[in-house]
């Protein structure tokens, strides 16, 4: 197994009768990945499953070659955020943080610093000599982000990062992600807020009753949904006479002309022949002002391959 | 990783452990079984002294002339012995007399004077009870009696301590490792932390150790020296210098054992069963049911320990029906020392599976 | 054209007695009780004491068993008060420990998962709520103590020498009155237990705390006082000193009835309150 990668090897894990996640095999690389599913997909189950606090009942897991089993080895690179909003009555919320630190044999001094630093980075630098039982629950969330954080960790779990915060925040915290990302981390991140994925990863993993219904970038996923015709917005300035022609010339499966001036929607089951009418139109004369793909992001996708069984 | 740095994890958790534990508004109640003892033997001690106080203001008579008492004597001569009694109080009572009369047993009521008189010797307290001008009974009682308090305290410490303050404090604050961060949610956070499983457990028993042998052999330590209190003239001073320090010592370790054996018992089961209440409830009653075991089974309980390390050994409960009597075989007490290590064998040995528990052990958060 | 207006209307149906809706309830307390295994082992477990004792009967009602014995020894099987309460004695303990197994399961999830406001935005109130989980938990004890009681009467009665029942009836009649008081005790202690911690598993250790602990509290009183009304503050004291009086057996020292029954009404009231203070409908938001 790659010693770069989180790794899920036919993993099944089941709580009693109920099933929590059913085979799943994965292969996560570094850089932003976003876990997305209905409630009750799974998502939770597959980040506890790699963090070692629950055990599968089939399969094996390796994140960068380590053994959830062994914790001592494995939390060493990897912060996880979960989802539970509870914290330690007797804890500041710099008590909580360095708490975590102690644990990794630095000084307190050290810890000290490390927890300073991570609760700057989330912003809660002012409440940090507060309980954290006093925190909204947005603090709360950032608290844990911080102690997800605080050792510098190669892996970053993060189970639903964003929910609770307010918008000032949410957009600081993406762009959080987005640097430790860029850093050549592995971010793994839970979300059912879709137009947050879109704009925070490229690349996903779409679970529903357990089992994962498609992964990899989005526009790859998209393109593999060959039952559903691409969706393309075009902007022109004669969407009528433009919707005639591509009836005529392309491959499209239904046109329609917005109510908005100047656009319309083109359904296609072949993008390249789509494209290529387009280029011969454009070369031809036909005004065309933009075309963007509709149905190339996170909402678009979920829909198509969960929507109907959500 | 080194062992060294393993145990230092060890320490921390406990550290950060034993404040949570110490705190807990959840456990105050522990302090409560474990301090009460000491409150009352307080309470005993302030009230003994009051009476004595007392009784040495009303006037002491010598303890000849009390032993000189009989009954059948009339209130004039005791009057003239004993002198003054520091109380006396007389009443009346309605008694019903039976006699015959033309072979018919006839009961009549009749009213008869009685009356109480209290003297002190300087340690007793002397009750003469009169009933138509006469003694009828004599009741003498020391106010300060040392080897009935020590007594008293063996038993207090063996019956109520090691069966039930250390038993159920034990219960509480161990399921409360484990089990009560399941119920708060924030168990996770240890699961979380880069430490082995088996190193998360001794920092968490550690902990549970420090904080149930510091209240309990506290607790134990203070009811101590709330009993000798009230005896610190000569006969506690003698007490004191000779072997009074080692009966402390003696004590507090065997508390501090039963924390061990009783604690590493309980968080092994709050691992292993869904419902450690259940194991709580059989402990209990194989532990009760010692006295009553064979040799052999009867070192298999805690309390076979425990009671090799207290310096007095428990009175039998007096009401214990004949019957029971009959079916008690106390085993030979062991050394002290050997006590104290078989516990440390024992707790080692149910905490090494204590370690399988909790390498098992799984984050489940639904309420229980 | 016409408009009907339909907005709410309660249902006016016909509905249910007050005592079949109360039975539903202690129904569903039954069942939650009894579908767990480990109560079902207990139940089984608490039965060898009765047998034990039938044993005994049987042995003590067949003198050419022991003819050649001592007569003290043979004086000692004699199935009379002092057989009745260490019957008595032994099987409470059992009862007390299965209300700490089962009792707390029937209000604790209730109230840990904010069920009550489901429970009383019926036709129910608290103290149908109370009754219904009390009777239940009255049924369960049952099994362990006066059911079996009785049992060990009848065929008491049944070997004894004619006479024996006519002689004796009081035995059987303090045995199920005075269990069916310590019952009642042990379910309110169960139900106050679990009302008071919401979680199961310690509020089950309450409720052996309760009477263990207590017992010990008690003992610890008399002990460095040198009184007896410690024994009050003991449950299963007090109870043993209303049993007493009841089979007709000498009081134990320094106990009277009005002092048993004084401190074994005080001790309900104090559940009572308990469970009148914590049993509330209410949502608790933390």
């Amino acid at each position: 197994m790659s010693a770069q990668e989180i790794v899920f090897e036919n993993v099944s894990k089941f709580y009693g009768d109920v099933l929590g996640v059913n085979r799943v095999d994965l292969r996560i690389g570094p850089g932003l990945t976003a876990i997305v599913g209905p409630n009750g997909s799974g998502k939770s189950t597959l980040m506890n499953l790699m963090c070692g606090l629950i055990q599968p009942d089939r399969g094996e897991i390796r994140v960068l070659g380590i053994s959830p089993r062994d914790p001592e080895r494995l939390m060493r690179i990897t912060g996880y955020a979960t989802q539970f909003d509870a914290a330690p009555r007797w804890a500041t919320g710099f008590d909580f943080v360095v708490s975590g630190l102690l644990l990794f044999g630095y000084s307190t001094a050290l810890a000290e610093r490390l927890a300073w630093a991570a609760l700057e980075r989330v912003g809660l630098t002012e409440a940090a000599r507060r309980k954290v039982t006093s925190y909204s629950k947005g603090m709360r969330q950032r608290v844990r982000l911080a102690q997800a954080i605080a050792h510098d960790p190669q892996v970053l779990v993060l189970d639903e990062p964003l929910n609770g915060l307010d918008p000032v925040v949410r957009a600081e915290t993406i762009a959080l992600f987005r640097q430790l990302a860029a850093e050549g981390r592995h971010i793994l991140l839970s979300s059912h807020v879709l137009h947050e994925v879109d704009s925070i990863s490229d690349r996903v993993v779409l679970l529903a009753n357990g089992s994962v219904i498609a992964e990899g970038n989005i526009r790859g996923v998209r393109e593999e949904i060959r039952e559903r015709p691409s969706q393309f917005l075009v902007r022109c300035a004669d969407p009528a006479r433009l919707a005639a022609l591509l009836f005529e010339r392309a491959p499209v499966a239904e046109v329609r002309v917005l109510e908005e001036e100047g656009a319309l929607l083109a359904l296609t089951r072949d993008r390249r022949a789509f494209s290529r009418v387009l280029t011969e139109l454009a070369a031809g004369g036909v005004a065309i002002e933009t075309v963007v793909p509709a149905d190339e992001n996170v909402h678009a996708v979920y829909e198509y391959l969960i929507g109907g069984s959500a | 990783m080194t062992a060294r740095f393993r145990l230092r994890q060890a320490w921390i958790i406990a550290r950060l452990e034993v404040r949570r534990l110490f705190l807990s508004r959840r456990g105050l109640w522990v302090y409560g079984l474990a301090m009460l003892p000491a409150a009352l033997f307080l309470i005993h001690g302030i009230d003994v002294q009051y009476r004595l106080g007392q009784s040495r203001r009303g006037g002491i008579v010598q303890p000849a002339v009390v032993e000189a008492l009989q009954t059948g004597m009339t209130e004039q001569q005791v009057i003239e012995m004993a002198g003054k009694p520091q109380e006396d109080r007389q009443w009346t009572r309605r008694k019903w007399e039976e006699r015959v009369e033309g072979g018919r047993k006839i009961s009549e009521q009749r009213v008869a004077p009685a009356r109480r008189m209290i003297y002190f010797d300087g340690s007793r307290r002397v009750l003469l009870f009169f009933e138509d001008g006469l003694l009828r009974d004599i009741n003498k009682y020391q106010i300060l009696n040392f080897p009935e308090d020590r007594e008293v305290f063996a038993a207090i410490f063996q019956y109520y301590y090691l069966r039930l303050a250390v038993f159920f404090g034990c219960l509480g604050v161990f399921l409360n490792l484990f089990r009560g961060e399941m119920m708060d949610k924030t168990l996770h956070f240890w699961l979380l932390a880069p430490a082995r499983r088996g190193v998360l457990l001794a920092g968490k028993f550690l902990a549970g150790w420090m904080a149930a042998t510091a209240i309990f052999a506290g607790g134990a330590l203070l009811a101590f020296a709330a009993m000798l209190w009230p005896h610190m003239g000569a006969e506690g001073q003698a007490y004191w210098q000779g072997p009074g320090p080692m009966h402390a010592f003696r004590y507090a370790l065997a508390a501090a054992a039963g924390c061990a054996g009783y604690g590493s018992l309980f968080l092994a089961a709050s691992l292993w069963v869904r419902n450690p209440i259940i194991p709580a409830a059989v402990l209990l009653v194989w532990e009760a049911a010692r006295s009553f075991l064979p040799s052999l089974l009867q070192k298999l309980t805690v309390l076979y320990y425990l009671e090799s390390l207290c310096p007095v050994p428990a009175p039998l409960d007096p009401e214990m029906p004949a019957l029971l009597r009959l079916l008690l075989a106390p085993a030979e007490p062991l050394d002290p020392w050997l006590a104290s290590a078989g516990i440390v064998l024992f707790s080692a040995v149910v905490l090494r599976a204590a370690v399988a528990g909790v390498r098992r052990l799984q984050i489940n958060y639904s309420t229980d | 054209m016409a408009i009907y207006r339909r907005g709410y209307q309660r249902y006016d149906g016909p509905r249910t007695s007050h005592a079949e809706r109360l039975a539903v309830l202690a129904r569903d307390a039954w069942r939650r009780a009894t579908a767990q295994r480990l109560v079902a082992v207990l139940l089984a477990v608490s039965c060898i004491w009765p047998l034990l004792c039938l044993l005994f009967i049987y042995v003590a009602n067949h003198a050419e068993l022991w003819g050649g014995l001592d007569r003290n020894f043979a004086s000692i099987l004699a199935v009379d008060h002092q057989f009745i309460l260490t019957f008595m004695k032994v099987q409470a303990v059992f009862s007390v420990i299965l209300a700490a197994l089962a009792g707390p399961g029937l209000v604790s999830p209730d109230l840990a998962n904010q069920g009550l406001p489901l429970y009383f935005s019926r036709p129910v109130t608290r103290a149908d709520y109370v009754a219904a989980r009390t009777a239940a938990l009255a049924g369960l004890l049952s099994l362990v103590t006066w059911v079996p009681g009785l049992v060990l009467f009848a065929v008491q009665a049944s070997m004894a020498q004619p006479g024996w029942l006519a002689a004796n009836w009081r035995l059987g009649a303090g045995l199920v009155a005075g269990f069916l008081l310590w019952i009642l005790l042990v379910a309110l202690a169960a139900v106050a237990s679990s009302a008071w911690v919401r979680w199961r598993l310690i509020a089950g250790a309450l409720v052996l705390g309760y009477f263990f602990v207590l017992s010990g509290i008690g003992a610890v009183v008399n002990a460095i006082f040198r009184v007896e009304w410690g024994d009050l503050i003991n449950p299963l004291r007090a109870s043993y000193g209303v049993w007493c009086a009841l089979l007709g057996a000498p009081m134990p020292s320094g106990l009277t009835l009005p002092m048993s029954l004084g401190a074994l009404a005080l001790m309900g009231v104090l559940l009572a309150l308990v469970v009148e203070r914590r049993l509330r409908p209410v949502e608790v938001v933390s």
